[in-house]
């Protein structure tokens, strides 16, 4: 019976299916699935099976990211509430849009997929220049800053992610905080990060929140 | 031959000396006036004149007579455009913030009248008279799925078109589909010679082939009204192979700009005789490119989609970034290896 949840769920999140996704959820608790059980086998399970679609290079859209993140944060925020011990959040990270750009579809995925999989993630918002984002982040003590940008200027422009890179180098926190980015852009040119002072990109808001997973976790092993 | 000869010729597979290249200098103008983007597009005199001295300076084939995207939504209502020091301006101020403005949108009668679409018509009359007659004169139009990103951002449009109530998205497609109905009508009377049609939800990598077939593209059908004549298919620079199949038989569009993600020996056999196959470079990748890199991919494209006729080399969204010499080689590479 579990089985077929998680099927259901996994076809529902793939047909961008949202009621028939909250529909197997409740359907779920109603049998005695625990909310542990919903979060850790079944929607944290469905957005890394997403993760790796896209890593198989398979044919998945925008339209598939943007439900799996949605679906994924709003049952796992509804699920939280539920548990019976808080539980452990493996970091933290603080993302948005480059300064001078205005674009949010991207960080919405990247925040929806690492709720699911229990980052703690504080949206900065559009138009955040780089000493916000490194502030946040060393307010929030945060391992990851992710930036987002859907423009060419506002990706390799000096006020954005190149001026993050000088201000951790300044600040001596290279070692404590990774810089991550992603955006239009970056899909065109896979090396282009490393001219913006990143540490690493992603090609899309799914695989943005693996790979800030992998980073939180090299900022806490050093 | 004129530029605008050979163009027609790479349309109908006449024979020509050359193939046509297009270069999208949408953000150099300010720059080759010496002004800031704010005060240059703010009069059509200016956006003419900057055309036309870099249609000078470059010797490409074609000019551009569009301001910036945000245009369409100023028309609108939208009250503040962010004007960058540099780069392309993007919309601030959503005339749709929450749904309930969607059924206060109001399209005008009458574009064309409107004060905000004067700069347009200001630099497209200028670019007629000057130019008209001899090189391909292009225009920008967003279709209905794409005109509510501008209306109320990508991620509340991609919330309601997934998940929100479905007649209220169909209400707010009818409003734009009038809108680019209107604003293609326009362009044409005012002697646009080619509308790059921008179609963000028309590429698999945005939502599901099946989803483009039943919804997208009756839609499509609405915007252009039975005639795609001087229409390029555009995906903002997404994939679109999978689809052209069916919006050449669907709507009838028989020009596509292909992404430099797509696969162009692919996309030259699917539109083969059929329509013309536009070849963008990855003038993201040029700007870190030498010279020599930078003609061997032309060339390369070029290789590819010149047999048979019925191709066009163009650059991408060119960034301010990109190195003179590659703008130089480009174009030059694209004439020498463009030669039939």
């Amino acid at each position: 019976m579990f089985e077929q949840y998680v099927k259901d769920y996994n076809e529902a999140i793939i047909e961008t299916d949202k009621e028939a996704a909250i529909a197997v959820v409740e359907e779920a608790i109603s049998n005695g699935v625990t909310p542990e059980e919903v979060v850790f086998k079944i929607v944290m399970p469905a957005v890394e099976d997403m993760m790796q679609l896209v890593i198989d290079n398979l044919d998945t859209n925008l339209a598939q990211h943007f439900m799996t993140a949605q679906i994924a944060a709003e049952i796992t925020e509804k699920m939280l509430a539920q548990f019976s011990a808080p539980p452990e959040i493996i970091g933290k990270a603080v993302i948005g849009s480059s300064f001078g750009d205005l674009h949010s579809l991207g960080k919405r995925i990247v925040m929806g997929c690492l709720k699911s999989m229990m980052v703690d993630v504080i949206d900065l918002g559009v138009n955040i220049t780089a000493v916000d984002f490194v502030d946040a982040a060393v307010e929030h003590d945060a391992q990851v800053i992710a930036v987002s940008s859907m423009m060419m200027h506002t990706a390799t422009g000096e006020e954005g992610s190149l001026q993050i890179r000088e201000l951790l180098h300044e600040r001596g926190l290279e070692k404590k905080i990774k810089l991550i980015v992603g955006g239009s852009p970056f899909r065109y040119d896979k090396e282009l990060y490393t001219s913006v002072g990143a540490d690493n990109w992603a090609p899309d808001g799914i695989s943005a929140a693996k790979i800030i997973c992998q980073l939180i976790h090299e900022v806490k092993a050093s | 031959m004129t530029p605008l000869e050979i163009l027609v010729a790479a349309l109908t597979g006449q024979a020509a000396p050359r193939i046509p290249v297009f270069c999208n200098f949408l953000d150099y103008g300010p720059g080759e006036l010496n002004m800031t983007p704010k005060e240059y597009f703010s009069r059509g005199e200016y956006m003419a004149e900057g055309q036309l001295k870099l249609l000078k300076r470059y010797g490409h084939d074609n000019a551009w007579c569009m301001s910036y995207v945000g245009i369409e939504a100023e028309i609108l209502g939208c009250q503040e455009i962010l004007f960058p020091k540099k780069g392309a301006p993007n919309v601030k101020d959503f005339v749709i913030k929450s749904w309930d403005d969607i059924e206060r949108l109001t399209i005008p009668e009458d574009i064309s009248q409107h004060p905000h679409w004067q700069t347009t018509a200001d630099c497209l009359s200028i670019l007629s008279q000057e130019i008209g007659t001899t090189n391909p004169i292009c225009a920008y139009a967003s279709s209905s799925n794409t005109l509510p990103i501008l209306l109320m951002g990508m991620e509340k449009w991609m919330e309601l078109v997934l998940m929100g109530p479905k007649d209220l998205r169909e209400e707010l497609m009818r409003k734009c589909s009038d809108f680019c109905q209107q604003q293609v009508k326009a362009f044409r009377k005012a002697g646009a010679h080619i509308i790059l049609y921008a179609t963000s939800f028309g590429t698999p990598y945005f939502i599901s082939k099946k989803m483009i077939a039943e919804w997208a593209v009756p839609w499509m059908k609405n915007d252009l009204q039975g005639d795609a004549g001087g229409i390029v298919y555009y995906c903002g620079g997404a994939p679109m192979n999978e689809v052209v199949d069916t919006v050449m038989k669907e709507v009838g569009i028989g020009a596509y700009y292909i992404s430099p993600l797509d696969d162009l020996t692919e996309a030259k056999k699917i539109i083969n005789s059929n329509g013309l196959t536009c070849a963008a470079i990855d003038d993201i990748k040029m700007v870190h490119w030498t010279v020599e890199q930078t003609r061997a991919e032309v060339k390369r494209l070029i290789e590819i989609g010149k047999t048979g006729g019925h191709f066009l080399f163009g650059s991408s969204l060119m960034p301010l970034e990109l190195p003179e010499e590659n703008i130089v080689a480009m174009i030059e590479a694209a004439f020498e290896y463009g030669r039939q």
